[in-house]
Parts: structure tokens; C-alpha cells; sequence
């Protein structure tokens, strides 16, 4: 085995800690959904997690999850930003990254923690300090136009989620163009259709968190 | 004095199985858990002055906007895959050290960064470029009487957000690169470090 070795001994008895994923976008995209759809595949995988839930001024999100009986209450923390979402998550995510420490605290050896933004605009997007990577969840009933008006959320995302795609035909809404126009924006980087109320896309976003920041498949 | 920056629960080379086209095949990469240190530091820069002239320094290549994240999976100029996960209170730099053995060492090297040089012609048009550029969350630099907005995009996109200031001629635009202004001296064409100011390129 090869070994790192370092002058820091400190540094190497603190470990890297949780992987932390960012989950943003509007309000009614589906972020809650898409959480409660990817809690028992990464449970299946043998992922060690727990997710914290930002709202503007309940805790409405996380008592969801809490009474969905797919997760342990235990690992759900809220977070009341009682402003703009994004100033939690950009601007000042003290308060994030606080509920993150204290979960990996009370669940030692934690590998994920889920981090979900209020619903906020297309201009949202995570501080890379609270965060080592995101997913923006758009949908197919919020318009087509969505990244054709390149938000900064959309733009620079590790992953966009496009949810809701069973809904394309009733909301007039030609999905190919619109999976099209995303990548273009992104310059090619992921872009992923879900219906996660259907279960439609969900194990391709568990595949892209575990290959990125948890570095396995 | 040499210690393991590792737990002994998490070994550093670790199995991936990748898709490529229809084959799944199996990648070894190599965990990374901790910055070492600078290679400007003395205790460093003594070791890896050895390995630099017997060319067993690999170099990882970052782009600047992914030095923020914890965790990472890159490939160095060598062809090592490396799954980078630092604790919290660590981050990637220009020149960090993330493997030190005997036989080899592996560092950062910040890639350049591309930059949008605005220069307003007034005052008036600079506090709107101001404006305009505050309002989009740009990261943006200063330079005397001229704006410096870092491109993590291409930029095209930047300017047809500033499209009123640019075809009126009030701003003019060009897109300039430059080598990363950071605490540790940067590297030179021939491994060695030494200092040089901003915008100096090799």
C-alpha cells in the first residue's frame, strides 16, 4: 500500500469527514421529492447518510421527511434561514455547515450528508465551503425556456436534474429540445431527466453522487 | 520526522470500477486525505528538490475554480488517478503537496486562469460595470482603472450580459490569461520555484 506521509500529524487524525452534496433549485422543482426518492437507493447501497433541509422560516421540509418513515428522524436537520435561501448556502452558510458538523458528530463514520436549499431562483447557487458538490433540479412544468435564461444555478451545477419529464406533454413542452438546450448551456456537462415520483432517473443521480464525491460505482 | 497522514482504517488506494462505452473496467486511484504542506515549505521543498531533478515529481493540474471543493477526482500529468478528500478545515492550493514518498512526490499546479478585462471609458460607465457585475455574482479582480471578471464560462456569455455597455462602445473587452497570484511560489518551466509577478508567464 502506498502511504501519504506528512509533517501535519493533526491533520491526518481529523480524516476528510462526510461528503457533502448541495440539492437547489426553484420552489416546487422537486428537491424534497427527489431526496425522498434517492433515500432508499442509497440506503440499498450501503450508504451511510444523513440530510440537512433549509426552509425560509418552518421546518416543513425536514418534519416531511421525518414522518416519511424512510429515514431515521434522527438524521434530519433543519435549517431556517429566515431570509433569502441562497444567503445560507452562499453568502453566510455558517449555519449549514454547523449542522453538518453536528451530524457528523452524532453519526461517526457518516460518509454523506444532503444538504437541501430552500426553493430559491435560477441564480442560486452553494459556496464550494459548505459543499464539494451540487445538483440544481429544474422541471419540465417551470417552463422551457429554463435554460435557454442561463441562470447561474443551472450554469455552474456539477449536476442538473431536469424532474418532472412525464409531465412534458401536458405542459406543452418538446423534452428532447429542452435536454438539448441544457447541455448546450453547460457545454456538455451532466444533465440528467428524471420523474422521481415515478422512480425514473433516480439511480443515475446515486450513480453520479457515489462516482464523484464518494468514489465508487 | 515522517508521519502517516492517513487513518489506518482507510487505505489510500482504492478500486473503482468505470464505464467506458460498454466495458466496465477496473481503475486503481490513489486516495488522497490531507495536504501535506507547501513545496515552498523547508521541510518539503528539501525532498522534493531531490525528486524534481530525478523527474519523480508528478504534477495534478487544477482549474482554479475546483481548488474550493474537498473533494475531487483528477488525473495528473503522470496519469494518476487521484480521488482527493481533505478534511474541512483543508483546501487545495497553488503548490500544495499531496504525496511525499521516497520514490516520488505528487503537487498542485493551479491552471491558468482566463480573465475578462473590462475597461469602462467614464466613471459613469465604470460605477454600471460596477453595478451590472455586482448584481451577477461575478468573481471579478481590480486593476487600476480596469475590471477583472475570472471566466468559469465561456465568454460570450459574459458579454451578452453586459450587452448595452460593450456594442456602445462604453466598456471595451478582452480576454487575457494569467498564472495564479498565491502564497507559495509558483513553478517554473524547469521544476524549480521561484517568484514572479502577477501576469508574468512562461
Amino acid at each position: 500500500m502506498r502511504v501519504q506521509t506528512a509533517f501535519n500529524l493533526q491533520a491526518g487524525r481529523s480524516g476528510p469527514g462526510a461528503a457533502r452534496v448541495g440539492i437547489g433549485g426553484p420552489v416546487g422543482s422537486g428537491k424534497t421529492a427527489l431526496i425522498e426518492a434517492l433515500i432508499p437507493v442509497l440506503q440499498q447501497r450501503g450508504i451511510d447518510f444523513a440530510v440537512v433541509t433549509n426552509d425560509l422560516v418552518t421546518k416543513e421540509d425536514a418534519e416531511r421527511l421525518r414522518r416519511s418513515g424512510l429515514i431515521d428522524p434522527a438524521r434530519v436537520t433543519a435549517v431556517e434561514a429566515g431570509a433569502c435561501p441562497h444567503t445560507v448556502i452562499r453568502e453566510d452558510p455558517t449555519l449549514n455547515i454547523a449542522a453538518g458538523d453536528d451530524l457528523e458528530a452524532r453519526f461517526p463514520g457518516i460518509e454523506l450528508i444532503l444538504f437541501e436549499s430552500g426553493g430559491d431562483n435560477l441564480a442560486s447557487t452553494f459556496s464550494l465551503d459548505l459543499v464539494d458538490w451540487w445538483i440544481f433540479v429544474i422541471d419540465v412544468a417551470g417552463g422551457d425556456d429554463i435554460p435557454r435564461k442561463k441562470g447561474p444555478g443551472l450554469l455552474r451545477c456539477d449536476l442538473l436534474v431536469v424532474n418532472k419529464v412525464d409531465l412534458a406533454p401536458y405542459v406543452g413542452v418538446n423534452i428532447d429540445r429542452m435536454l438539448e438546450e441544457a447541455r448546450a448551456v453547460r457545454s456538455g456537462r451532466a444533465v440528467i431527466p428524471t420523474n422521481v415520483r415515478g422512480g425514473f432517473g433516480i439511480e443515475e443521480v446515486a450513480d453520479a453522487i457515489s462516482a464523484s464525491v464518494l468514489f465508487r460505482v | 520526522m515522517l508521519f502517516p497522514c492517513i487513518r489506518s482504517d482507510s487505505p489510500l488506494s482504492i478500486m473503482a470500477k468505470r464505464q467506458v462505452g460498454n466495458l466496465r473496467r477496473i481503475t486503481l486511484m490513489l486516495r488522497i486525505e490531507c495536504v501535506l504542506g507547501s513545496r515552498v515549505e523547508p521541510e518539503l521543498s528539501e525532498q522534493l528538490h531531490r525528486l524534481e531533478h530525478r523527474g519523480a515529481v508528478d504534477i495534478v493540474t487544477i482549474p482554479v475554480v475546483d481548488l474550493a471543493r474537498r473533494r475531487l477526482l483528477i488525473t495528473t500529468s503522470g496519469g494518476e488517478e487521484l480521488a482527493i478528500a481533505l478534511p474541512r478545515h483543508q483546501k487545495l492550493f497553488d503548490g500544495a503537496v499531496l504525496l511525499l514518498e521516497k520514490e516520488r512526490a505528487i503537487v498542485v499546479r493551479a491552471a491558468t486562469e482566463r480573465w475578462l478585462r473590462l475597461e469602462p471609458r467614464s466613471l459613469s460607465d465604470a460605477i454600471e460595470l460596477g453595478y451590472q457585475a455586482g448584481n451577477l455574482h461575478w468573481r471579478v479582480r481590480f486593476e487600476g482603472g480596469v475590471l477583472l471578471v475570472a471566466l468559469e464560462g465561456r465568454p460570450e456569455d459574459y458579454l451578452a450580459r453586459l450587452e448595452g455597455l460593450i456594442e456602445s462602445g462604453r466598456v471595451g473587452a478582452g480576454v487575457i490569461e494569467q498564472a495564479v497570484d498565491h502564497e507559495a511560489a509558483p513553478f517554473a518551466e524547469h521544476g524549480h520555484p521561484h517568484s514572479r509577478p502577477p501576469g508574468h508567464g512562461h
